[in-house]
């Protein structure tokens, strides 16, 4: 498309600006509304010394933000849940990945089609009732372990309850669908001929994943890793539950200024701590998004 | 179609069965405990159709979950119609801002849903909006957005930005291209971000449990309270259901639409 | 593509359909008896199905139920529903918070019939009358201790170091409540649970309890689920749930009361600050405190003692609730939990969250 004139550069500019505001308009009001400005309030209430509700006296302060970095154990659970975020994002793409290529790839037809929809299903099942369920499978005398000692007799007692394992264990159930629809996505994207001529020009399998698959099914699993990383670290539900003694993280922490006590502002400070690290580190991953896009 | 040796793709295909089989292994087991007649779900199961004839007399479980499937499919087509077109600007133009309103999506990602709804709690209070299904579905579409941002915009990235520029050369107004052209072709993650945005409502249950007016819930809400205090098996059995009826529906609309994007 | 369009609009016209379906069923309420709104936890008694026919059948009044999972989230929805609700279950230990919030009206106790029947003490709490006047009925109380598995530990511990035996290591379950685990402390090193002295004694014998603990619990049904699996052989617990495992879940499961003492608390009906039917409200709390409603509830429910004493006295002879909590001298050695400062209880949340991280490694 050749732009001829300064004035239709200028209305083709004005029109650009007008079909943005158009789309992304309505999206962004609605979260303006329902996510931006109550966050904001509590972004405001993460510097009051209280709650600013009835009778009740709120200064300003720094304490909440000064609290994480004075009490050591605040920086060590915000450790452990980023390292849990870390873990559960790696096994779903290990996983997954395998999984939506294959989907992509090698399956067709009515087939495909009704693999996604069994995948999306569990999904459709309520979170703490799959948790719950869980529980059922790992505890002692549980359906895991039932079924481990029927076959080899004698085994005893798997404890594997309470362990951060089962934590990684439950999370990764409930988070891989997402990095699985990602990839299948891009890769599905991804013409097959091109990896036709790719072999036919000589290149080996794996230099065929590594060089060419990968590289273009990268969106996908960004995504996708996206898509896990940032609620998993915040996560308290399946700690909690599948952790027992284990099960401290950040989000549990957090949960508790809301439950057990009411200090909203020191809840406010430590999430938006988190959601500050979670987004330098998204920073340091998007150059490498744009790189490979 | 590229061909491959057979015994690659016989593993690849038993790789799938079993990530499937890791998938449903919690489903199979809340459906086998939903018949479980022992109220601590004790091994071997005691076969029994007891929680099923209890949930049948349990109108607020039924009415929470006919609540919660309402909630979810006005969700999901908002959200769906919303985030696709967020997603085709950041797709189709740059312009100043851009990386800021893309940051923008990830704050109802990650700050725990916790904080959200107790902020949404005290601002919707403030402002008049009130609780009650309205406002659950306020919150819900709000959550549902980055997830469909998310996953059209990955798809759109590997849609050749040609193809549109084609059709309007050929004459067509930007948004036939729109609908003739761009929309087709990422139809698999329209679908995937439609789906997402219903399971995302359908569970949520932080949002909903703050905005929900006394007397009036949604099917987690309810889950969650009943698990709090004493997991009545009822909840096994109501799940079970929600499972198949999720899967026949899936079936159905399989049949009628292909969105696995066959070549 | 013509298959998406035909997507979008079933599903559209789906959910049209389902919304209007919605709208007639859940239309303008019918219902011209007067309804009242009650806020408590779920399962706690003010919801029994049986209880509120009878109920209706007395008075003609409807009662809809909405439930917290803590007591700050009780507060709160107190706090952003204004006029929303008519009875509430507060604990003695915020009764005087919540009325000095504004949140919850005196009650004038002079026409409830039952309400003379109340043990004289709990009636006259000092938590729940507040400048002369009532701020919450007492309607049940009970103990929190722990509880053991009879077949894996005999004979029953009487001290509650038992908790600490390295005999036990592993074997131990707790509640994951901040407030809990430091007043249980405070009995264990001999202090005043509502104004411990010692905190660094405290987060001490909390930390000492590193390779005792098994795992934590949060609800009475993941108590019930852990004990019958065998995760663990002692656990804190309370009085009135363990009479529940015992005796409707057939759980070998027995209350220990030691000789240093357990944390007493009493829970009081409340009605809220411009709850839109005070006098239905006060009908509905007057007949949780009667024994017409207690006694079946206890005997074929399990329950909390009732602080109506005639009501715990036409309790079966052997009751826990009557036999054991019945016992002055064990009802001595109870320290009730009374108000905690906001400051006190943040405290405590950052001894147990220290204390929860520190057994992590």
């Amino acid at each position: 498309m050749r732009l001829t004139a300064q004035a239709g550069r200028v209305k083709r500019g004005r029109d650009r600006l007008a079909a943005v505001a158009a789309l992304t308009g309505p999206a962004y009001l609605w979260l303006a509304l329902t996510v931006f400005l109550p966050l904001s309030a509590m972004f405001y209430f993460s510097f009051l010394s209280d709650v600013p509700f009835g009778k009740r006296v709120a200064e300003l302060t720094l304490e909440n933000y000064a609290a994480f970095f004075q009490e050591s154990f605040y920086r060590t659970l915000m450790l452990r849940s980023f390292r849990l975020g870390a873990e559960v994002t790696f096994y779903c793409f290990l996983f997954g990945f395998p999984c939506a290529y294959v989907l992509a790839k090698t399956i067709k037809g009515r087939w495909r089609e009704a693999l996604f929809l069994l995948i999306i299903l569990p999904f459709w099942s309520n979170a703490l009732v799959r948790v719950f369920s869980w529980t059922m499978v790992l505890r002692g005398n549980g359906v895991l372990e039932t079924f481990v000692n029927w076959l080899v007799p004698g085994v005893g007692s798997l404890n594997l309850m309470f362990t951060y394992p089962a934590i990684v264990l439950g999370l990764v159930h409930s988070y891989i669908p997402y990095m699985i629809l990602t990839c299948y996505l891009s890769l599905e994207a991804i013409d097959d001929s091109l990896i036709e001529a790719a072999r036919s020009l000589g290149a080996r399998r794996h230099a065929v994943l590594w060089r060419l698959v990968l590289p273009l099914s990268f969106p996908g699993i960004l995504a996708g890793a996206i898509l896990i990383f940032v609620p998993v670290v915040g996560s308290f539900m399946e700690p909690r539950i599948l952790g027992g003694r284990a099960g401290t993280f950040i989000g549990t922490i957090i949960e508790d200024q809301f439950t057990a006590v009411f200090n909203w502002p020191l809840g406010a400070a430590l999430s938006f701590l988190m959601l500050g690290f979670v987004l330098l580190i998204l920073l340091f991953v998007a150059p490498l998004a744009r790189r490979a896009a | 179609m590229t061909r491959r040796p057979r015994g690659l793709v016989r593993i690849g295909r038993l790789y799938m069965a079993g990530v499937l089989l890791f998938l449903y292994v919690p489903i199979f087991v809340m459906a086998a405990m939903s018949f479980n007649a022992s109220r601590l779900y004790r091994l071997p199961i005691d076969w029994s159709v007891t929680w099923y004839v209890a949930l049948a007399g349990n109108e607020k479980l039924i009415d929470a979950a006919l609540n919660s499937v309402w909630v979810a499919l006005v969700t999901t087509v908002l959200a769906t119609v919303l985030g696709t077109a967020a997603a085709l600007a950041f797709f189709r133009y740059s312009f100043p801002g851009k990386r800021v309103m893309q940051l923008l999506l990830f704050p109802p990602i990650a700050i725990p849903w916790l904080i959200i709804g107790t902020a949404m709690l005290v601002f919707f209070f403030w402002i008049g909006v009130g609780r009650g299904l309205h406002a659950i579905v306020l919150g819900h579409v709000a959550l549902a957005l980055p997830y469909v941002v998310v996953v059209v915009s990955a798809r759109l990235r590997s849609f050749d930005p040609n193809l549109e520029d084609a059709a309007r050369s050929l004459g067509a107004t930007p948004w036939q291209a729109t609908r003739r052209v761009t929309l087709p072709s990422i139809a698999p993650g329209l679908v995937a971000a439609g789906l997402f945005a219903f399971a995302v409502s359908f569970d949520q249950f932080v949002i909903s449990y703050f905005l929900s007016a006394p007397g009036v819930t949604t099917l987690p809400v309810e889950i969650y309270t009943a698990i709090r205090k004493g997991f009545t098996p009822e909840i096994n059995a109501a799940s079970t259901i929600v499972i198949a009826v999720s899967m026949t529906l899936l079936m159905v609309v399989a049949r009628f639409y292909r969105f696995g994007g066959e070549r | 593509m013509v298959g998406l369009t035909h997507l979008r609009r079933a599903a559209l016209g789906f959910g049209l359909l389902a919304a209007a379906t919605l709208g007639v069923v859940l239309g303008p309420n019918q219902a011209r008896a007067v309804e009242i709104r009650v806020l408590n936890w779920q399962g706690y008694g003010t919801d029994e199905p049986w209880a509120l026919e009878a109920f209706k059948k007395q008075t003609g009044i409807d009662v809809v139920h909405d439930y917290f999972n803590s007591e700050q989230e009780m507060l709160t929805k107190l706090r952003t529903n204004p006029g929303a609700y008519d009875v509430v279950l507060i604990n003695s230990s915020y009764t005087a918070q919540a009325a000095d919030e504004g949140l919850i009206q005196p009650i004038d106790t002079s026409d409830m019939k039952n309400v003379g029947d109340l043990s004289p003490s709990m009636r006259n709490s000092e938590n729940l009358v507040i400048g002369g006047k009532t701020y919450g009925v007492a309607w049940l109380w009970g103990v929190t201790s722990f509880a053991v598995n009879t077949d894996k530990i005999k004979p029953l511990p009487d001290s509650i170091q038992a908790l600490w035996d390295p005999k036990h290591a592993g074997r131990v379950g707790w509640r994951d409540d901040a407030v809990e685990a430091v007043q249980m402390a405070a009995i264990a090193t001999g202090q005043n649970i509502n104004d411990p002295k010692d905190l660094d004694a405290i987060r001490e014998k909390l930390r000492a309890l590193k390779p005792q603990i098994r795992t934590f619990w949060s609800s009475e049904d993941e108590w019930n689920q852990f004990f019958s699996a065998g995760e663990f052989d002692m656990a804190t617990y309370w009085s009135g749930s363990a009479s529940r495992s015992k005796t409707h879940f057939g759980l070998p499961v027995a209350f220990v009361i030691p000789k240093e003492g357990a944390i007493g608390w009493l829970d009081g009906l409340s009605i809220a600050a411009g709850a839109p039917h005070p006098d239905a409200a006060k009908k509905f709390i007057d007949y949780m405190i009667d024994p017409a409603f207690y006694v079946p509830w206890d005997t074929n429910v399990g329950a909390p003692a009732s602080a109506n004493a005639k009501a715990n006295a036409q309790l079966p002879a052997d009751a826990f609730n009557r036999a054991v909590l019945g016992d002055p001298a064990t009802v001595a050695r109870l320290q009730f939990m009374g108000p905690l400062s906001d400051s006190l209880r943040e405290k405590m949340l950052q001894i147990w969250q220290e204390t929860k991280t520190y057994m992590l490694q």
